[in-house]
């Protein structure tokens, strides 16, 4: 859609690591654009931290935020675990976006619900909610660390062989469900393997089966016959194919744009050439974490060539906002509200997940996407007005409403706005000032200006 | 060469989807925003989910054949009762609203549909109605598939919306429109936003994601604007009480808005197994079930109708399945297959399409289907709305005659 940056034509210039320098100075624009992208949304105090520290101190502590991270995970997979005993999938999706708001690794939580749009496990096939908590799990664990171990617990997670409609793969019956997710969609992608790929790789996973809680090889009925995938023949069995399929060239690409799309663009395809350095690198140890940090550090991440480039899904928008003023809402009425966005987590689509992008806005998803945000922030109604702005910039000192209103604008919508901005300031000439600073940070989080990032 | 509509949409789905439009209509779906408006001649096509299998033999009774009476002790409807269609069939005793629509010629019942080898689960049943698929592991709904086919390489807007309490039906899964939902018209009807000066240049042609969002933000205010005007205008037509009643009441405001929505999908009966699933007790659950819908969609079309509107809406109902001729020993039946469509609007032909099932040749205890459900299908999208059927349902199904020449 946008003409191409220069950036974008030379791979070595593009993935160096952004540097400050006076043409392109480390400002808040840039700091809010990395907590957009990577954290759902900026607080005050992260970008506080990350102007004073710059670029490089703020990506490293995306990617290992400092402090101990166990007693929240603890806290909060002990509320899980007993929220599941009522048995209802929904618990999980509405615990999982609690986590999203209040994490203190909000990177890891984006990561995870990137990697849920690329398993795309449908809760609605698995009956037990455990089973769906344990695979959010596994995809949050994984998030950032080696792809291959995601891979290989993605093959072996109940929840997800059961969505698949692979729990039962017989010698005489092979499901082809898993192989063809495995080859298609999660490694080296349909255009690099054929039916027969898909046929033969199916027959290698037979002999599992989901039994409960576990995954279980029975091997009277794994098919022990030679195999014939992705150019290699042998006796294969499930776990051979896996390691095959992660070792193909394709597959590091196919992730390279995952994470191209989740944080570069959604709008520009990336030449090849582009994306090779990323690929070859990545193919090495299939570190997802080192090739999060390599592309977020970059200078084409802090270039215009990566600004406004996507369409803030509804997850990330309002789990965005939330974090942003710092509250906690009820997340069970939250998700419903996604979900009728067009956003049901625990229950893409399809099984590509979602396709995102611009089909995100059309005149009726905008007008609720609109309505979410003047809920999110009003003073009674489905959320309780548990969202205070005024409280939020008398906090970091800002007790003036106008001085709260820059506050705010700098801290929703620091750049592109100036029109937002000085629109959004009418809102102030009348009521409350408590009332008036709500009604102008809705007026930024309706706007055109921040359904992208 | 400057590409048709066609060719763009061809190169646009690629090799995922492969729809196209019949050159007779070739941008039916794209409708620019703000053009829709009252009286632009656009039909509207709208699907009723009748959630947890509807006892299709005491909704259009077969109360002329023994058989029907000798097997149902207790659930039996009398003769008497019945809103008479001929003297072999009726209208059960609740759907008088239906039956008046059904004697204007507003309404027709589609016989007897289902399909060869039907499930008798409630999930995978639905998933076949839904998918338009009876073979399990067909992704999309066919609904959702009629909105990818009108994403057309501009995002324009979806076609398709649910209206109801609950989640979406699958019928609405597509892969790359998103199918947006509302409870109710609040949720449309959004105060403008404080002025802004104008933003600058040919912003209009501009193909950056902002400028598609801000084109996308004056149309939906148009929108919101027409919803609440549509939502203020006075009825004359009472609706029922009751969410169901609400939710056609939504859809009679949009389609008076001009919203440009083609296909709305709403629901009774509920979630969980759905409120049709009746296997104790079913008379008193059913008579107050077959009231809402009768009482609703009387309402929704008389509506329509003083509008001067009814001639632009076709109503269809399905269910996963009928249920058996017996009575299960609680007073209630269990899964079946065959049961009846009903069809209501302005443009139908009117009676019945198809014969009664044999209720002496059944198919584990319940009537046989001898018309394909994506024959109605088939109807809906080609008599109705324009669409070619066969690239939707991934077959050649041959719409039945059901509309007015």
């Amino acid at each position: 859609m946008a003409p191409r940056h220069q950036l974008s034509r030379d791979p070595a210039a593009a993935w160096a690591p952004y540097a400050p320098d006076a043409a392109r100075p480390w400002t808040l624009a840039r700091a809010s654009h990395l907590y957009r992208r990577a954290a759902f949304g900026a607080r005050a105090e992260d970008l506080v931290r990350a102007l004073a520290g710059g670029p490089e101190q703020a990506v490293a502590e995306l990617l290992a935020p400092p402090g101990d991270l166990t007693a929240f995970d603890r806290a909060r997979d002990a509320d899980e675990t007993a929220a599941c005993r009522s048995g209802r999938s929904d618990a999980v999706r509405d615990w999982w976006l609690r986590r999203m708001i209040l994490s203190p690794h909000p990177l890891r939580e984006r990561m995870a619900l990137l990697w849920h749009a690329h398993f795309a496990l449908d809760a609605a096939q698995v009956k037990e909610a455990p089973a769906v908590r344990r695979h959010v799990a596994l995809l949050r664990e994984h998030a950032l660390g080696s792809y291959r171990s995601l891979v290989e617990a993605m093959v072996r997670d109940p929840a997800l062989l059961a969505s698949l409609g692979a729990a039962a793969s017989r010698r005489g019956q092979p499901a082809e469900g898993l192989a063809r997710a495995l080859l298609e969609r999660w490694t080296v992608g349909a255009e690099h393997c054929a039916e027969e790929d898909v046929r033969e790789a199916a027959r290698a996973f037979t002999g599992t089966f989901v039994r409960g809680d576990e995954v279980i090889h029975v091997a009277r009925e794994h098919d022990g016959g030679v195999k014939r995938v992705l150019g290699r023949t042998g006796p294969f069995t499930g776990e051979d194919v896996v390691q095959i399929a992660l070792a193909h060239p394709a597959t590091a690409e196919t992730v390279v744009r995952r994470l191209w799309r989740a944080f570069v663009s959604e709008v520009e395809e990336p030449a090849p050439a582009l994306l090779a350095p990323l690929a070859r690198s990545f193919a090495a140890g299939l570190d997802l974490g080192r090739l999060a940090g390599t592309i977020l550090r970059s200078s084409l991440f802090f270039s215009d060539a990566a600004r406004g480039q996507r369409i803030t899904s509804p997850v990330e928008l309002a789990v965005g906002l939330v974090r942003s003023l710092e509250g906690l809402i009820a997340t069970s009425t939250l998700a419903r509200d996604l979900d009728r966005l067009g956003q049901r987590l625990l229950h893409p689509p399809t099984a590509r997940g979602w396709a995102g992008g611009p089909a995100w806005i059309d005149r009726v998803t905008l007008l609720r996407r609109q309505a979410l945000a003047a809920a999110l922030l009003a003073e009674g109604g489905a959320y309780g007005g548990r969202l205070d702005p005024r409280e939020v910039a008398a906090r970091h000192g800002h007790a003036d409403v106008n001085a709260a209103a820059d506050f705010l604008a700098d801290l929703l919508l620091p750049e592109g706005g100036e029109a937002v901005r000085s629109a959004a300031r009418a809102e102030l000439s009348r009521g409350a000032p408590g009332e008036a600073l709500r009604r102008f940070a809705i007026a930024i989080a309706r706007s055109p200006e921040y359904q992208l990032s | 060469m400057i590409p048709t509509r066609r060719e763009f949409l061809e190169v646009a789905l690629g090799a995922t989807g492969a729809l196209s439009f019949g050159a007779a209509q070739p941008g039916w779906l794209r409708r620019l925003p703000g053009r829709a408006a009252p009286g632009a001649g656009e039909t509207a096509l709208v699907v009723v989910q009748l959630s947890g299998g509807n006892d299709g033999l005491n909704t259009v009774v077969p109360y002329g054949d023994d058989e029907y009476g000798r097997h149902r002790p207790t659930l039996r409807l009398a003769e008497r009762e019945l809103h008479k269609i001929d003297d072999h069939l009726g209208f059960h005793p609740r759907l008088g609203g239906i039956a008046a629509l059904y004697r204007d010629g507003l309404a027709s019942i589609v016989q007897g549909v289902g399909y060869a080898g039907s499930d008798r689960d409630h999930g995978p049943a639905l998933r076949a109605w839904h998918t338009a698929d009876p073979a399990p592991g067909r992704e999309t709904g066919w609904l959702g598939r009629v909105a990818d086919a009108a994403q057309g390489p501009e995002h324009d807007d979806t076609p398709v919306m649910f209206v109801g309490p609950i989640a979406a039906p699958f019928a609405l899964n597509a892969t790359r429109a998103v199918v947006p939902a509302i409870g109710s018209l609040a949720e449309l009807a959004v105060d403008a936003a404080p002025a802004r000066p104008a933003e600058g240049g040919a912003e209009g042609a501009e193909r950056s994601l902002l400028a598609h969002v801000r084109r996308t933000e004056r149309a939906a205010q148009a929108l919101s604007e027409a919803v609440a005007r549509a939502r203020d205008a006075r009825s004359r037509v009472e609706y029922p009480s009751g969410p169901f009643a609400a939710d056609l009441f939504t859809v009679a405001r949009l389609i008076r808005a001009g919203a440009g929505i083609r296909i709305f999908c709403t629901e009774l009966g509920g979630e969980g197994f759905g409120g049709f699933d009746n296997h104790a007790n079913q008379l008193g659950n059913h008579c107050a079930l077959l009231q809402q819908l009768s009482a609703a969609v009387s309402a929704f079309l008389r509506d329509l109708e003083a509008a001067g509107l009814l001639d632009r809406v076709l109503l269809m109902t399905f269910s996963e399945f009928g249920r058996t001729l017996a009575e299960n020993g609680r007073r209630g039946t269990g899964h079946g297959a065959a049961a009846p469509v009903l069809l209501a609007g302005g443009r139908l032909r009117g009676g019945l399409l198809g014969v009664h099932p044999s209720l002496t040749d059944l198919d584990q205890g319940a009537p046989r289907p001898h018309t394909d459900f994506r024959r109605v299908y088939a109807t809906v999208l080609e008599g109705w709305l324009g669409l070619p059927s066969e690239p939707v349902l991934g077959g050649s199904f041959a719409p039945l005659p059901a509309f007015a020449g």
